[in-house]
Parts: structure tokens; sequence; C-alpha cells
């Protein structure tokens, strides 16, 4: 596979594009974000945003928050910087950890704010997981829709047009790219473009209704509200970091400090070295197990590929690391494969079917990764619970 | 209360859908009196410029429309409706306009082998900045389809252009009033955001 000479990022990552010298799009946006943006203009746009909208609602802005390291930040920034009011809105997937769980609780007392959480129904979320398991080899729709989905429901109910997102995607891809010098707008387009792999709420009820027990209201919370309800509110949504340079690792530095903000242990990925990633889901595991059998790279590629580009290691120090962590199975792929009801050759052959070419997965050649603190900790099921429940079992 | 103009002459549901899903509650207008309570007005088109214009003298709106815009009420129109704010224009026969805009109509010289009218998709180029375009970045594409275009006797009025063979003026604008030769209903993401910020423009624009 061909591979960034300055990042490592391969040619089957999402939206990359190689120049002449095989250097991505994404390490050349991130050249421009370092050194074309006008960030002082870009700070004076956030006072702005935030000074035409305080005051004048019951929260000045809602707050989208997994407890992850860049949620937290945002709301710190915010809170600390702006002495804003946010509504902070969890949308707990389902699948929260214990340490992010305490980190929640320290960050919300210690700033003093107020917080929804809102659980969808897990017994729906496991046949969503399977649904798109299948159709798309990505079972996160569930939380992917449902965390850019649900906030913008709870910004209708309060009227609280501005909402504050952290990271801009373009740290990552080039959906949206930092040379457009555009403000990137969280909103329907976004959502369609690269949230909800093309499946809509209401297509997904049309595909699970005639073998699941499903009410079409359960899937309101992964439904994009209408444009011109939004509209009509005005709505803002936006990213912090879209008007300040998003720096992850300097900025987990701060939350840690500030917020006591603790990082944790996730499957394959070196641990001393990226404690603060992902720590949010105990199914990251899998997720990354399985962008590896797709793709043949998993988050170490990612995390190292964003420390290449800040200059921050040595290359083969990155090549090591990748070399000794990725294609390695998750102990969590036994749970996995319990909450969905499907053995492990089911899993694969589904998989098998969304391999993005030239990568070839070797389903066989794989060793576990070790467990993490907390696995045994982890949510199972009791034998009846097991897998979902069919109108009519297959 | 914002109006678009709707006497029966080609779709005009297009635009008060979108106007609709900016948020906003518009009106179709067709009657002098109805102008009355407008703080913004639209004037879409469909057509031929002298068969319009005289269709709308016959409604009475011509009066009801000039006084409109001599009130300061904001004022879009889009195609023939930016048309119909020049001077004069020769589709049909010369037939004179709102003269809301010093400009005269023409039609679209045949002279670069280009086809007439000029369908689809093309840039548009801003020769100075208006508050419609607010948040609308320059050479984006918008959707055209027309035969006329119109010839700008000063250049204070005009706003943006496109290649077409040559640059036709496809954005004028004078004081309250602005017209936009493409059809911003039917430009997506660009176009609802001019859409957008017409429905919040207070009228003011000096060139």
């Amino acid at each position: 596979m061909q591979k960034c000479t300055a990042c490592n990022l391969p040619e089957t990552y999402e939206t990359i594009e190689f120049d002449e010298n095989g250097v991505c799009n994404i390490c050349r946006q991130k050249e421009f974000k370092d050194e074309k943006i006008d960030w002082q203009r870009r700070a004076e746009m956030l006072s702005r945003v935030i000074e035409k909208h305080r005051g004048k609602y019951e929260y000045d802005c809602i707050l989208p928050f997994s407890g992850g390291k860049d949620s937290t930040y945002t709301l710190w920034y915010l809170v600390k910087h702006y002495k804003i009011r946010p509504l902070v809105v969890q949308f707990n997937h389902g699948f929260m950890r214990d340490t992010l769980m305490e980190n929640n609780r320290r960050t919300f007392k210690k700033l003093g704010v107020d917080v929804i959480s809102f659980t969808p129904n897990w017994k729906l979320v496991k046949r969503l997981m399977l649904e798109t398991l299948v159709r798309k080899g990505d079972f996160c729709w569930h939380c992917h829709t449902g965390i850019f989905a649900y906030p913008m429901h709870i910004a209708l109910k309060y009227q609280v047009p501005l909402i504050f997102w952290g990271e801009p995607s373009s740290e990552y891809t080039a959906y949206y790219n930092y040379e457009d010098d555009e403000i990137e707008q969280v909103d329907e387009t976004r959502f369609n473009r690269f949230i909800n792999l093309g499946i809509t709420a209401e297509d997904m009820y049309s595909m699970i209704k005639d073998d699941y027990q499903c009410d079409p209201r359960e899937l309101t919370p992964y439904t994009y509200p209408k444009l011109r309800d939004l509209k009509k509110l005005k709505y803002q949504s936006v990213c912090l970091g879209s008007y300040i340079p998003w720096d992850v690792k300097e900025n987990t530095k701060i939350i840690q400090q500030e917020l006591g903000w603790r990082g944790d242990q996730v499957e394959g990925m070196p641990w001393d070295e990226y404690s603060y990633e992902k720590i949010e889901c105990s199914m990251q595991g899998m997720r990354d197990y399985i962008k590896y059998l797709k793709r043949g790279y998993s988050r170490v590629s990612q995390m190292t590929a964003l420390d290449l580009r800040n200059g921050r290691i040595a290359k083969e120090y990155a090549d090591k690391l990748i070399a000794d962590y990725e294609g390695r199975k998750p102990p969590s792929l036994t749970l996995f494969l319990e909450y969905l009801g499907i053995s492990e050759d089911q899993f694969n052959h589904i998989v098998a079917k969304t391999v993005v070419p030239p990568f070839k997965p070797d389903f066989e050649g794989m060793e576990y990764a070790p467990k993490t603190d907390d696995f045994d900790r982890w949510y199972r099921e009791d034998e009846q619970d097991r897998g979902i429940i069919f109108k009519n079992p297959v | 209360m914002i109006g678009i103009l709707n006497i029966g002459l080609g779709n005009v549901q297009s635009v008060y859908n979108a106007v609709y899903e900016n948020g906003y509650d518009p009106i179709f207008v067709s009657k002098p009196e109805e102008l009355e309570q407008l703080t913004h007005f639209i004037m879409p088109g469909v057509g031929n410029f002298s068969a319009v214009m005289h269709s709308l003298e016959q409604l009475k709106l011509v009066p009801a429309i000039q006084a409109l815009i001599a009130r300061g009420v904001p004022t879009l129109g889009i195609c023939l409706g930016m048309q119909l704010l020049a001077t004069s224009g020769e589709e049909g026969g010369l037939c004179k306009g709102f003269d809301a805009i010093a400009a005269k109509v023409k039609a679209i010289p045949n002279s670069n082998n280009l086809r007439v009218p000029h369908v689809g998709w093309n840039e548009v180029k801003f020769t100075q900045e208006h508050p419609v375009f607010a948040d609308i970045k320059d050479t984006r594409d918008f959707y055209f389809v027309h035969s006329y275009h119109m010839e700008c006797l000063s250049g204070d009025n005009i706003i943006a252009t496109t290649d077409y063979g040559s640059d036709l003026v496809c954005v004028a604008g004078n004081k309250n009033v602005i017209g936009v030769q493409f059809h911003p209903e039917k430009s997506q993401k660009n176009g609802m955001q001019l859409l957008e910020n017409f429905c919040e423009w207070d009228g003011e624009f000096h060139a």
C-alpha cells in the first residue's frame, strides 16, 4: 500500500490524496493551518459569535459532551475564558467506561454546569449495530448519528441557537479543508456527508422493521431535525477548533492540570504513549480492529500521523509503534459477538465484504491484544439477553 | 412579512419553499394592497419582459411596486425579476422597466458560438461586496437559465459578473434593490444562504 511519506497514512485512508512528493493532503492542510490561517482574526470571530448569543436564552450554548479530551477541553475553555453558560448534552451510547464517568462527574462539579444525559434503548442499539455492521462494516452508526443529531433536538427544545463542538474534522480528514478557510458548520450537510454512512434514521427504520419490533418514534434521537426548525432558531453549530488552533496534546495537558482529567487504557493502543485518545467507549478496540481489517491501519497509525505532522516523534519510532501494536484482536471481540449474537466466523464473513483494496486482511493470523484494567467490569449480558430479539428468530 | 410576487407566470413555488425552509413564513402577493404590509419583497421571474410588464400594468402592480421600492423595502429580483428592475428591456419589443437600476436588458450576444439560452451552473465573480452575499465566497457556482442579460450604465450598480463568452452582469444593485440573474432557489447551499441573507437585509447598500 502507498503511504504518505510524511505521516505514514495509507492510501486506504478516507479522503486521502498524495502529491508529487508522496505527501498527503491532510499533512498539507496542517501546513496551511499553521502558516496561512489568521488565528487572531478567528479569535475575534469567536468572541463575536459568543457575544451575539450571550444572555439571550436559558443557556448561552448547547455543548455536546462525551467526556473525552476534546469535549472536555471545549467545555473547560469556554467556561474558563468566556464565562459562558452552557447546557452540556451527553449522548450515552451505552459503552461509557468507569474512568470516563469519574472524569465527567469531576469536570461537571469543578466547572459548575447543568447537564442532560440521554441513553437510548440498548436493545435497539444492538439491532442498529448489527444492521450497519452488515451493510457498511461499521457498527457505530447509532453512536455517531446520535451524538451529532440528539444535541440538535435539545437545541430546539430549549431554543438555544448556538451549538459548540470541539475538534474540527479537518484535523483528520479532507471532507472539510483548512485550506478552504471556511468555518466548518456542523450541520445536516456534514451529517449526511460523513456521519450517517448514507443511512438516515428513516432508512434505518425501513431496514429493521420487518424483523425487529420497533416503533418509528424510537429512531427520533437519530434523526436530524428539520432544516426549517433549525433555521427558524437561527442556529449556529460550529467547532471551537475552527476558531483556535487545535492541539490535542496541549489541550490534554491543560485538562489534566485544571480538571484532574485522567486517561485510560484503550485496547490495541500503546498505553504509555497514547492514554488520552478515545477513552470514552469500551468498544473502541473493536472499532479500531474493524478499521484494521478493512483498511490495513488502525488508530495507532492515526495517532502517530498526528505526532509526525507536529514533529513530535521520529519516523522510526512511529514505524515501531505501528509494527508492534497494529493488527491485533481486541479482547472485547468476545463481548461484541455476544451483544450481537453472532459468531466470529459470521463476523469475519461480514467484514470481509467491506475490505478496501488493495489491503487484504489475514483473519487467521492475528493475536490478541492485552486486556485493559477495567475489562472485567464491562457490561456483560446473561444468557437470556444475549444477541438481538428478532420477531422471528433467524 | 416577506412577500413573493405571484401573478400566475412561471413556477414560484420553489422560491417559496426555499424561503420557507430558511425558517421564514413568506406569503404570495398578487394585489397592490398586499404589498403595503411587506418588509421584504421578492420578484421571481419566468417569461417575456414586455409581456410580464404588461400583465403587471393590467393588475395595477406597477405603481404599487414602484411605491414599495421608493419606501426602501428590500427588494430582490430573480432572473426576469432582476431584468424588470432595469430602465428598459428589448425582449418582446422595447419596453420600460421599473428603472430601479439604470440599465438596459439585451439579448445575450451570440458571437462566441455559445448556446443561448445560457443554461447551467456558472461562477459568480464579485466586483464589490453586498450584504446579501455575506458568507458566500467569491467564484462559487449558481444555476442560470436566461437568454437576455442586463447592461448597467454605471459600474456602481454591478455587484457580480459571470463569464459566458464575455463578462455578463449577473448581480446588480442600487440602494434597497438587488437583482440576481441566476436562480438562488435552485443553487443549493449558496442559494439558500443568499435568500437567508436577503430576508435579514435591512435594505442598506452604498456602492
